[in-house]
């Protein structure tokens, strides 16, 4: 059997879950492990014709179960998001390496399981993106599902609780597509992609808005959308640094792979768009139009309160994960480009941000952004990597994120879509509010005492730390590579790209050359130095050299603004923060609770007459109607 | 266009933007001296102010972000400029367009919170705190307007916008096809400004006037050059967007002096307001008047 490339990328996945579950106890076996995700990198560039539209490669593996056919392939757009996710993978555990990992080790944590659920992680999302069928898909899913259980667990106490939380949610979403998926096969008869393309033609309205609910529902709740989202914060911020790094990058980034294979792919954007909801004016594509939205504004608006900074970042990556959505079910070519160039803006600016404040608790042990304060002094270099994350985040030139929500704002302007379009403009702005809130809480103002005398973050964290700024303004400068393997994704699930030049986009009406504005910007920035620094030398004080209404500093008095840091907005939209979707999830709870312990009274009887009774009774009910 | 015209052009766009600027900083402390019952300074006191800030022997630095916010908060605005046509130049405007030049506006704000708040001074970081909160008043109602402006013409480039209006003439003008939308966009480019009675980011009684607390000699200079940037950028976007550009310099320069006395002239009659109710304010009307402006246009 000669192995296909593909083959030979999973073979290599699971070599490393391997080393990993054999030698983790030993040696550097980060090191080891980080090498062979660059050997699995190497095989996806080899398999790179992918993303320029060449043919899909199959699996030469494939399997019969209970009539069954499973197959796996890679297409355009499974190479695209395992590009991202060998990338992530790489980087975060190159940054796991060395020093990380010996303070981890020293505070109790399982290095070795650390690296095996890593691992497991990878290849189970391989697997995912390589379904070749429903059946396959929704067995990759699973993995992915538990995977992702184990990576969040590693960490214990609070981590345990989140991933329980996360798993339940999981486990709902799994049975979700699950009907999904019996309903599919009892409509098409098989689980093939090419018969369900068929089947599909022939459903009823009716058959198409379960199915879309069903798996909307399912994938949703693995990408974060409203108003399954209150999972994913803590599950994300407690895991240990680079996994938190690597899942807050690309996990959720799954559940999107799978909305554009089935609902986009399989059931079409013109199907969704002919469903209409009644006695309104709106279809199923709006309402996922707006739930993106959503998404947008409530995570965003939620990570403003945060006084953690990894909380902060993982629900900004809740929000975020609505302007993919959002540019996706614009469909057209701006926005479908858009949506789905930022899950790789994304990831790199998410996956930087999260190793900055790693490196950052690494060196003081607090996250806490009341806690620190001043370190750009000490970690200069850290700083570097948080300030291109953030611009990158919120969405600025000359940094990448611009591009991809520049495409979506484009996108809906072309539509007409003015409320959308002030949606995604409240969930930048309110972004960069509170990126603004972690640079300034944790790197700018007064150094504190206990952090006088910190290093910079070691060259094991900060060299993939360099490397993904980066990337994140390589892209930003020259969106046009991303852009290629973007349109190739988008022909695989039917959707046609932009027009693309090397530094953006062609398109007559408004085009948009990043080559040329980041050109006059930092042309702009020399000019400006030029005018600063004629102006004669400065003198550099000491912090507490400082204005204070006539009173004398000293170091232990702390000078700086952080607590309550937007009181001004708070002050006004403080009332706004209901906590209603809590209230949802405690009232499902407690109803489920109720349910369970009716149920378990029942069986407690262990009354054979009144089961008997009561089946006899629904049997005769069922043969009568 | 030949690449040597192109540099002059990129070259000339931001020189006249700084000269205007100067001119329309003139303009503004008349008119507060005249509503004041002073006579005002003299004509060339912006350029002396900020030669006098640059040339301060002490320059107090509170380390190097200091000094890049500084510089960042300069140099977005020279780069803003070459997006924003003028008569007979148009830089390049159509290879970023309005919403480029929109984010690119944000850029000096974010250098000079980046500066502030290496400062290390909390009345700073109050102000800028406040700056952002005003940001996000004052941005919501001016994208509505942007939206609708754009969506009517079916173009974000700027160039083509303002050639719409000066081939129909006065009737097309945004001012009178959007009336509505002209007048949030007034409300929410006064708020941007910063001035009266939206001032709430410098607020000397309350936080010992917010950013520029430690801001001394060029710091302050290098402000005031953003100042000047700033006046110029907004009046004459408000006149690409809504009163049809300038067909001559003359007519250019005339409709952006007049656009900025207007919220000049309203500053120095007000005190200012809250930060909350700065929010509220801005949420309520110009919103409201945006909306209906875009029902209109849709």
């Amino acid at each position: 059997m000669i192995f296909s490339l593909l083959d030979e990328l999973l073979i290599f996945s699971a070599a490393t879950v391997l080393v990993a579950l054999i030698l983790g106890r030993g040696l550097a076996v980060g090191w080891m492990v980080t090498i062979l995700y660059a050997g699995q990198l190497l095989v996806l560039i080899k398999m790179g014709a992918l993303g320029y539209g060449g043919d899909p490669i199959a699996s030469e593996v494939s399997l019969s179960v209970m009539g069954q056919d499973l197959s796996w392939r890679f297409d355009a757009l499974s190479w695209f998001f395992a590009l991202i996710t060998l990338v992530a993978a790489l980087l975060t555990s190159w940054f796991s390496c060395g020093e990380w990992e010996r303070k981890f080790k020293q505070q109790g944590g399982n290095v070795w399981l650390f690296h095996l659920a890593m691992a497991l992680n990878v290849f189970t999302m391989l697997i995912l993106l390589a379904s070749g069928d429903l059946l396959s898909l929704f067995i990759g899913w699973e993995l992915v599902s538990w995977a992702g259980f184990l990576l969040m667990a590693v960490a214990g106490g609070v981590a345990t609780k989140a991933a329980i939380r996360y798993i339940t949610y999981a486990v709902v979403g799994g049975m979700s597509i699950f009907g999904g998926i019996a309903l599919v096969y009892a409509a098409a008869g098989s689980l093939q992609y090419e018969a369900i393309l068929i089947a599909v033609e022939k459903m009823s309205t009716g058959q198409l808005w379960m199915l879309v609910l069903l798996f909307g529902s399912g994938f949703g709740i693995k990408m974060g959308l409203l108003p399954f989202h209150l999972w994913q914060a803590a599950a994300y911020a407690e895991t240990p640094g680079p996994g938190s790094a690597f899942l807050g990058a690309i996990s959720s980034r799954m559940g999107l792979f799978a909305i554009l294979l089935v609902l986009v792919k399989l059931f079409g954007i013109v199907n969704i768009d002919s469903l209409k909801i009644p006695f309104t004016l709106i279809d199923a594509r709006d309402l996922l139009a707006w739930i993106a939205v959503f998404t947008i504004i409530f995570p965003t608006y939620t990570a403003l309160k945060q006084n953690d900074a990894r909380y902060l970042l993982a629900w900004h990556g809740i929000g975020q994960g609505g302007y993919m959505l959002l540019g996706l079910v614009t469909a057209n070519s701006l926005g479908a480009a858009g949506g789905l160039l930022h899950v790789l803006n994304y990831a790199a600016c998410q996956a930087a941000l999260l190793m900055a404040v790693f490196a950052v608790m690494h060196r003081t042990g607090t996250a806490d952004l009341n806690k620190l304060g001043g370190l750009v002094a000490r970690m200069p270099l850290s700083f570097l990597v948080l300030l291109t994350g953030i611009i990158g985040l919120a969405g600025l030139p000359p940094m990448n994120g611009f591009v991809s929500k520049w495409l979506v704002y484009r996108s809906l302007l072309e539509d007409g879509m003015p409320l959308l379009f002030l949606g995604t403009i409240i969930g930048t702005l309110g972004t960069i509010l509170s990126v603004y809130k972690l640079i300034h809480n944790m790197f700018l103002g007064q150094l504190r005492v206990e952090h006088e005398h910190i290093r910079e973050a070691p060259w094991s964290m900060m060299t993939p730390m360099l490397i993904l700024a980066g990337v994140i303004f390589v892209t930003g400068l020259l969106p046009g590579i991303p852009l290629t393997w973007v349109t190739a994704a988008l022909q695989t699930i039917g959707l046609t790209g932009p027009e693309i030049t090397l530094g953006g986009i062609d398109s007559s009406s408004g085009s948009l050359d990043m080559i040329w504005v980041i050109g006059v910007l930092f042309a702009g920035f020399g000019i400006g130095a030029v005018i600063f620094y004629s102006a004669g030398p400065s003198k550099r004080v000491h912090q507490l050299d400082n204005y204070a209404g006539g009173h004398f500093l000293t170091a232990d008095v702390r000078y700086q603004y952080s607590d309550n840091f937007y009181s001004g907005l708070m002050h006004l939209i403080r009332g706004w923060y209901r906590g209603s979707f809590q209230w949802l999830e405690n009232s499902i709870t407690s109803l489920v609770e109720f349910l369970s312990l009716g149920m378990q009274g029942i069986y407690r009887r262990a009354n054979s007459e009144f089961y008997l009774l009561s089946t006899a009774l629904f049997i005769i009910a069922w043969v009568v109607f | 266009m030949a690449p040597i015209e192109l540099l002059i052009e990129l070259t000339l766009m931001p020189l006249i933007a700084f000269i205007v600027g100067m001119m329309m900083v003139l303009m503004m402390r008349r008119i507060a001296a005249r509503i004041q019952r002073r006579i005002g300074p003299p004509f060339f006191q912006p350029l002396y102010d900020i030669i006098k800030l640059h040339g301060k022997r002490t320059q107090v630095s509170h380390g190097l972000i200091h000094d890049i916010g500084i510089v960042m908060a300069m140099g977005g605005y020279i780069a803003a400029e070459t997006l924003l046509p003028v008569p007979g130049m148009n830089g390049i405007a159509e290879k970023g367009g309005l919403i480029t030049l929109l984010y690119l506006m944000m850029i000096p704000s974010l250098g000079l919170a980046l500066g502030v708040g290496q400062c290390a001074n909390p009345n700073g970081s109050i102000g800028i705190a406040r700056a952002l909160t005003a940001m996000l008043a004052y941005d919501i109602p001016l994208v509505i307007v942007i939206f609708g402006v754009a969506y009517a013409a079916g173009t974000t480039n700027l160039v083509e916008i303002i050639a719409t209006q000066q081939a129909g003439g006065f009737a097309t003008w945004g001012v009178v096809e959007m009336p509505l939308l002209a007048i949030a966009g007034l409300i929410a480019m006064h708020a941007s400004l910063g001035k009266q009675p939206f001032e709430i980011y410098i607020a000397p009684a309350e936080i010992a006037t917010g950013p520029m607390v430690e801001m001394s000699g060029k710091y302050l200079g290098g402000l005031f050059v953003m100042q000047c940037f700033q006046l110029y950028t907004t009046s004459v976007l408000y006149v690409s967007l809504f009163l049809g550009g300038g067909t001559t310099w003359f007519d250019f320069l005339i409709k952006s002096f007049l656009v900025l006395a207007i919220p000049v002239s309203i500053a120095y009659l007000f005190p200012r307001y809250r930060t909350e109710d700065l929010l509220r304010l801005m949420w309520k009307w110009p919103v409201m008047l945006g909306l209906i402006g875009l029902a209109f246009v849709m």
